[in-house]
């Protein structure tokens, strides 16, 4: 199912709406935001956590890591 | 014998009368009048601090009519751009299509409180501060039309309040609630006691000084003149907030005077914050936008506050945390958002960036790397880019981009009411929504009409939907590219 979220790079200055199927693995969903940022060239492990601040596993599914529709994540690098 | 003015003021002032047909609850409906419900002999000592009858508000104002246009007819309208730095002349278009109209409708608040006020001297008081609003909107148009021989997009002095364009949606959004869709004594609270006490200070004082230093004394001239009007009629929320405190309503008037500080704040950091400190020539400034909201805004509103014995809002600390940071990750916004406003947004040069790092010992560090990239990204490809391609996620409260305080400091959060999760920009604009939660739920976003199909998602009809023609309403990079050769003419229609 597409979804929509709303994703926050730590090294960009602002949210940014993802949509995005939610059978696509967390790691592509970082991977899809870092590159709409200002520094998508930049190296590094792309750790995702949820509202709450909670680390999801990157291998795991969108909607099995528990995002759906109109959910914050935030991207960190390294 | 003629009497004298103070011997007929107070008689004149106070001309309230006992109804015989109808009941003061039907005269004064609660609906319109305000809570709390008082009668008037809760209201009777409601007194302006400086008196103004009919006959000085139209002497006086002929006077300051009589000095902006004998500015505007001294210039000569051939020379009206004369002199002008390029980025002040997409300052006055920014500041005329955001605020004229909207001065407008604070003349129908204005209206508003002079029927349904409660006692006659403030119906007096909003009378003559809607003539005032009527005014704040006459001179922009005037001399937007003026413009609009040279720049086209001066158009959007009258047309961006008639517009979907997103900063206008958010301005209004603000205003609605502010006044529009707000009762007698909410009005004089939110609109009177806060915004026009402490903010329009900050637009219309502080900027006017800057005009000066930017040699447009025309918009000098008429800032000034139009903050003279607002600091006599925003003398109207003090009585009425005296009023409330006498009788029973801290707590409901310290909820007003928080969420309209923090609304305020939104706007003028997104309008104010950005206009002063990248699109002032240098030799123009003369504080930062810190310095003056310290001191024209901050000041006066704990003076406000100590005067009342209210407390500081319960987000002060994150407020003053914003005050460095927040409007330079709005300017990245706008820069890389620039083809959905009317005007065009500027790229920090060399000498810029190192005033602002001056002003903001974190400037550099912070946004020098993200001002860089973009820089890079032009050289390599382009003015495209440089441009966002993405939505930005905007705020169901203040909707306006949901920036980050700094990069890596997120203040974001959601809430979930029936079925509809709802995004918000920080946890004071979640508390204001969450507190009236009937009056905003419906509203949608830009971002979520999209996402349901109400606004087009495709950049080009987006443009249409927010009434810009593209491309030439739409705005660019100020100096049009990284090498000071490429700068075209103003873009004119």
């Amino acid at each position: 199912m597409r979804i929509y979220l709303f994703g926050y790079g730590s090294d960009d200055f602002l949210a940014r709406v993802v949509v995005t199927p939610d059978e696509r693995t967390v790691a592509q969903l970082a991977a899809q935001l870092v590159a709409w940022g200002l520094a998508p060239e930049r190296g590094g492990t792309l750790t995702v956590h949820n509202e709450l601040g909670d680390v999801l596993d990157s291998n795991s599914t969108i909607a099995a890591a528990g995002l759906g529709n109109g959910d914050v994540f935030t991207v960190e690098r390294g | 014998m003629v009497l004298r003015r103070d011997d007929w003021l107070d008689l004149a002032r106070k001309v309230d009368w006992t109804p015989r047909y109808v009941d003061e609850q039907e005269m004064f409906p609660a609906a319109v009048s305000g809570h709390p419900w008082l009668t008037h002999d809760a209201w009777i000592d409601w007194n302006e601090a400086y008196r103004t009858t009919y006959r000085e508000y139209v002497a006086n104002q002929r006077e300051k009519d009589a000095a902006v246009l004998g500015v505007r007819s001294a210039l000569d309208k051939p020379h009206l751009f004369d002199g002008l730095d390029l980025g002040w002349v997409q300052l006055v278009k920014f500041h005329n299509g955001a605020v004229a109209l909207a001065e407008y409708a604070g003349a129908v608040a204005e209206l508003r409180m002079a029927r349904f006020g409660r006692d006659s001297a403030w119906r007096m008081m909003s009378t003559l501060g809607a003539l005032d609003e009527i005014r704040h909107t006459q001179i922009p148009l005037l001399i937007g039309h003026d413009m609009l021989a040279y720049d086209g997009n001066f158009d959007w002095t009258h047309k961006a309040f008639h517009t979907n364009e997103w900063v206008i949606l958010a301005a209004r959004h603000l205003f609605d609630d502010m006044f529009l869709a707000a009762d007698a004594i909410d009005s004089a609270i939110q609109l009177n006691f806060v915004f026009e006490t402490g903010f329009t200070n900050l637009q219309f004082m502080a900027m006017a000084a800057m005009a000066d230093r930017a040699h447009h004394h025309l918009f000098e001239k008429t800032l000034a003149s139009i903050q003279t009007d607002e600091a006599r009629h925003a003398q109207i929320g003090h009585p009425v907030m005296r009023t409330l405190l006498a009788n029973g309503s801290r707590e409901r008037a310290q909820y007003l005077v928080d969420k309209m500080w923090w609304r305020c704040w939104r706007l003028f950091l997104a309008l104010t914050g950005t206009a002063m400190e990248y699109l002032t020539p240098l030799d123009a400034r003369t504080r930062s936008f810190k310095e003056f909201m310290n001191e024209w805004v901050t000041e006066q509103f704990m003076k406000n506050l100590a005067e009342f014995d209210l407390e500081k809002p319960w987000f002060w600390d994150l407020f003053v945390e914003e005050l460095d940071y927040a409007h330079h990750s709005f300017q990245l916004g706008l820069y890389t958002y620039r083809t959905t406003l009317w005007f065009d947004v500027a790229m920090p040069d060399d000498a810029e960036r190192e005033w602002l790092n001056a002003k903001y010992p974190d400037w550099e560090s912070t946004y020098g790397p993200l001002w860089d990239r973009l820089a890079r990204n032009w050289k390599a490809g382009g003015e495209s880019n440089t441009l966002s391609y993405g939505l930005p996620a905007l705020c169901n409260l203040c909707q306006l981009p949901a920036v980050f305080i700094r990069p890596g400091r997120n203040t974001a959060c959601t809430l979930e009411m029936d079925g509809r999760r709802y995004l918000f920009c920080s946890e004071p604009c979640r508390w204001i929504f969450g507190q009236e939660s009937s009056r905003f739920a419906d509203h949608e976003s830009v971002v979520d009409r999209i996402v349901v199909g109400k606004a087009p998602g495709k950049l080009t009809d987006l443009h249409v939907w927010m009434g810009l023609e593209a491309p030439v309403e739409t705005g660019k990079d100020l100096r049009r590219g990284l090498d000071p050769w490429r700068l075209n003419p103003i873009p004119s229609v």
